[in-house]
């Protein structure tokens, strides 16, 4: 086990090592230059070629590619050619509200997810079975920025302020800034739209998983082994059938995280969120290339160490599986 | 029925203190101190260096930090900010200004003419990169007379130099010396604790990108009572439906620029807001470009003519009589904006109507079209840039394209987004027509870094040193009845070349809380915080 986790924890460099490399070169094959982005009116030729040299705009690719290593392992991410601020301080201001809003949209989609699949499972063909089938059916359909649009006419617009639209208060002691609102209550009225607009398109897909699983391990001998012996319907549900049921739908929940990721990008630009995925799109739309890094670096280590830790899940889920 | 009587008359008694309370206008009236300014911005801030950084929004922020030296009234007065009072001698080369004694900056420091002479030299040197500079290329010098007089010496007369000052951009900005040195450009930028040091009526917190701008009341500010709010916070809404939600909802107390498209929704859901909005100040074009590089090298000073556009018959026939504008403001504006052909929009002092100098009429189009050589057997086809930053852009393009479509052209709509834009038109890149609305324009003259042939922001690369013969005039000529007519020439001949193409004006709205009392609106050129208070 400690000679496998050694391993893939040493995967992981290579890995987001690669996926930097392709975001550094691919960002700078597309248009656009933010020299432009940051001289706006002032922009002149001359300005802009002191500007291209003062951020070592003017290097080859590679060489810019090693120069921003460099800095990287000596825990200099670089700073934001726009804004001129230090990216490594914004990510850690940015992650812990996109850590937060990924995790509550997984527990949202779980929380509509298990239940209805195991009724749908245990139910196969009755109204609830089809009822379930069908909303998540609709989930999947729907669009997060369409969905929260929705939320936020229902719950912002419609019922009279019942939750606020944009902004974000912090939980207790994650705040990292000067001036900060941060309460329990305030936390939870913020991120409530967000992490269903966000969740109820990813509890439609588990829900199909996970019945789908269901159906399969229902009908397994230790199920029925299980029942033989006399016990009651809801341990050999939940602790025997859904424990195997669930090992395809953790798969998937880790890849879902890539997703989550994608979508907390539009989920975070409605409800104006300081995460990271408003974070990261400002820097794509304004070719801020060290910012982009920065969002590049961050979010390729959480989808990899996330996978990592769904892969040791298996272990808890099914005993029988060893790695070596 | 005698108990009935005394309720009657504790009834009446209440509505006439209620009445009272009501009626009572003064009171009412009277500024209330304290409270926080909870502000939306559609769009983020560059970064906080008030000498360099792009974008209003930082502009904004500038003008309430910051402090100059005269401000300009929305109907054109000038008004003294840390300057008392202000002399222009006769021949217009000198102009002379005492500054207020009790000027402070942020870090205690006095505001003097040293901070002026500094702050301007900062803008006029090349280093620096200020988009301010090519403004003040009339200044010879700046002198610092003695503490609190000084100097500005021009090399020819300039008649925007006060306008230039008060409204250009952010207008002129007083930097402090001692902590300009103190700290680097990247502290500036970032809004570093100390490092951004202002004279204005608020003094800057902190500023988290992508989440608050904070800016707390300065308590030595020069002005005796005020700033009245305690507080001013910003934050980015880039959404307009969110955006209205928060306003609706409370959550948002001023948004600094509301998207005109939104307003008739705006007035059915919050119909309390206060919608401001004034003279249209902002040109939208649908620039053609004229020239390309001879070399295939952008910026090339060796130049070419366009293959399609450099024929002014072309530009005349797609530009002027084959556009409606008239359709375009009902559809892309719902009939919010002017249709406008001047080469500064309605709102802009000095502007003409020259509107009758392209009428739209497609036979006119045709006609001159089939005189280049163009027609069914050589259709003309142009591609139409336009950038992702604002809808209206691609409204009118595509109704720009239906238009074109009327007269046998062809324009294959390029959708961008914004920095794209901004890299192709500002670098010289491969275009043939862009739609964009550009900058707000205070006067005449402030439209000559986006015009003149050696302006780098002359997207049209056109050559006719003539425009610039004009913007020379036009700001030298200080007797305004003569300039008037310079103007009204420019605007007409303008309008006969297309090197800059208008379609409209471009409405720009800002909206408050009806609790929001005391803002005076002055579109984008001075957003002042200071005389706002909270009747809440």
């Amino acid at each position: 086990m400690r000679t496998y986790l050694l391993k893939r924890l040493l995967q992981i460099i290579p890995t987001v090592l690669g996926i930097t490399f392709v975001v550094f070169v691919m960002m700078r094959s597309i248009p656009g230059d933010p020299v432009v982005a940051l001289l706006g009116d002032a922009y002149t030729e001359e300005n802009a070629i002191k500007a291209r040299h003062d951020y070592g705009l003017d290097k080859p690719i590679l060489v810019q590619y090693v120069i921003w290593l460099g800095k990287l392992v000596q825990g200099d991410w670089g700073t934001s050619i726009l804004s001129g601020r230090p990216v490594l301080k914004d990510v850690m201001v940015r992650l812990p509200v996109t850590l937060e809003l990924i995790f509550l949209s997984m527990a949202v989609a779980l929380a509509i997810a298990i239940p209805a699949a195991i009724i749908g499972a245990l139910r196969q063909n009755t109204w609830a079975d089809y009822t379930a089938t069908s909303v998540a059916m609709v989930g999947v359909s729907i669009p997060e920025f369409f969905l929260g649009v929705l939320l936020l006419l229902a719950f912002s617009i419609g019922l009279g302020g019942m939750l606020p639209s944009s902004g974000w208060v912090y939980l207790p002691g994650t705040c990292q800034t000067v001036v900060c609102a941060a309460s329990l209550w305030g936390n939870t009225q913020h991120v409530l739209m967000p992490a269903l607009a966000l969740g109820v398109g990813r509890a439609a897909l588990l829900t199909r998983l996970l019945r789908a699983s269901m159906l399969e391990v229902i009908r397994t001998e230790y199920v029925t082994t299980a029942r033989a012996k006399g016990l009651s319907e809801r341990p050999v549900i939940l602790k025997h059938a859904l424990k195997n049921a669930l090992i395809p739908t953790v798969t998937v929940m880790g890849l879902q995280v890539g997703f989550l990721i994608g979508g907390a990008i539009v989920v975070e630009t409605l409800f104006a969120m300081p995460g990271l995925g408003t974070f990261g799109i400002d820097a794509i739309i304004a070719r801020d290339y060290q910012q982009v890094q920065g969002f590049a670096l961050i979010t390729a280590f959480a989808f990899v160490v996330i996978n990592l830790i769904v892969d040791l899940t298996y272990t808890f889920l099914d005993p029988r599986i060893r790695y070596t | 029925m005698r108990s009935m009587r005394l309720l009657l008359g504790l009834l009446l008694g209440t509505g006439v203190l209620l009445g009272a309370a009501g009626a009572a206008p003064t009171e009412a009236q009277t500024p209330k101190r304290g409270g926080t300014l909870r502000v939306s911005y559609g769009n983020e801030i560059a970064n906080l260096d008030f000498h360099t950084a792009p974008g209003y929004e930082m502009m904004w922020v500038a003008m309430n930090v910051g402090c100059g030296l005269v401000n300009i009234t929305p109907d054109g007065k000038f008004v003294g900010d840390a300057a008392e009072s202000w002399q222009v001698s006769p021949d217009g080369l000198l102009y002379t200004f005492k500054l207020k004694k009790n000027v402070l900056f942020h870090d205690g420091m006095k505001v003097d003419a040293a901070a002026v002479k500094f702050s301007i030299d900062r803008l006029m040197d090349p280093a620096t990169g200020s988009g301010m500079r090519t403004f003040y290329e009339s200044v010879n010098s700046v002198e610092a007379v003695d503490p609190l007089t000084v100097q500005i010496r021009l090399k020819h007369p300039y008649a925007f130099m006060l306008h230039m000052l008060a409204g250009y951009r952010t207008g002129l900005i007083i930097y402090s010396p001692t902590a300009t040195q103190k700290f680097s450009l990247d502290d500036r930028k970032q809004g570093k604790p100390g490092a951004v040091v202002g004279c204005g009526p608020f003094k800057l917190i902190e500023w988290v990108k992508g989440s608050h701008l904070v800016m707390d009341r300065f308590e030595k500010y020069f002005e005796p009572g005020l700033p009245y709010l305690d507080r001013v916070i910003i934050r980015v809404i880039k959404d307009p439906v969110t955006e209205m939600a928060a306003f609706k909802n409370g959550e948002v107390d001023f948004i600094a620029s509301f998207s005109p498209e939104h307003v008739d929704t705006m007035k059915a859901q919050s119909p309390r807001a206060q919608i401001m909005t004034g003279k249209e100040t902002t040109p939208m074009l649908a620039a053609m470009k004229v020239t390309i590089p001879k070399d295939g090298k952008p910026m090339s000073k060796d130049r070419a003519p366009h293959p399609i556009f450099s024929d002014i018959r072309v530009r005349k026939a797609v530009g002027c009589y084959g556009i409606d504008r008239k359709e375009i403001v009902k559809i892309a504006f719902k009939g919010q904006a002017t249709p406008w052909v001047g080469i500064i929009p309605p709102g802009t002092m000095d502007t003409v109507d020259v509107n009758h100098l392209c009428p739209y009429d497609q036979a006119k189009a045709k006609a001159l079209l089939a005189e280049v050589g163009y027609g069914p057997q050589k259709p003309l086809t142009f591609e139409l840039m336009t950038n992702t930053e604002k809808t209206v852009f691609n409204v009118i393009a595509t109704v720009i394209k239906e238009q074109m479509a009327r007269i046998g052209v062809t324009a294959n709509i390029r959708l961008v987004d914004k920095v794209t834009w901004m890299a192709a038109a500002n670098q010289d890149g491969p275009w043939d027509m862009y739609v964009e609305d550009l900058l707000s324009l205070l006067t005449l003259d402030s439209n000559a870094f986006l015009s003149t042939t050696g302006a780098s922001w002359n997207h049209t690369r056109h050559l006719d040193t003539k425009v610039d013969d004009y913007y020379a005039r036009y700001a030298r000529e200080m007797d305004p009845i003569k300039r008037k007519a310079i103007a009204k020439e420019f605007q007409e001949f303008s309008a006969d070349k297309l090197y800059w193409n208008a379609i409209s004006g471009s409405p720009f709205y800002m909206v408050a809380q009806p609790w929001v009392k005391g803002y005076v609106y002055n579109a984008e050129f001075e957003v002042h915080w200071d005389k706002v208070w909270l009747d809440k």
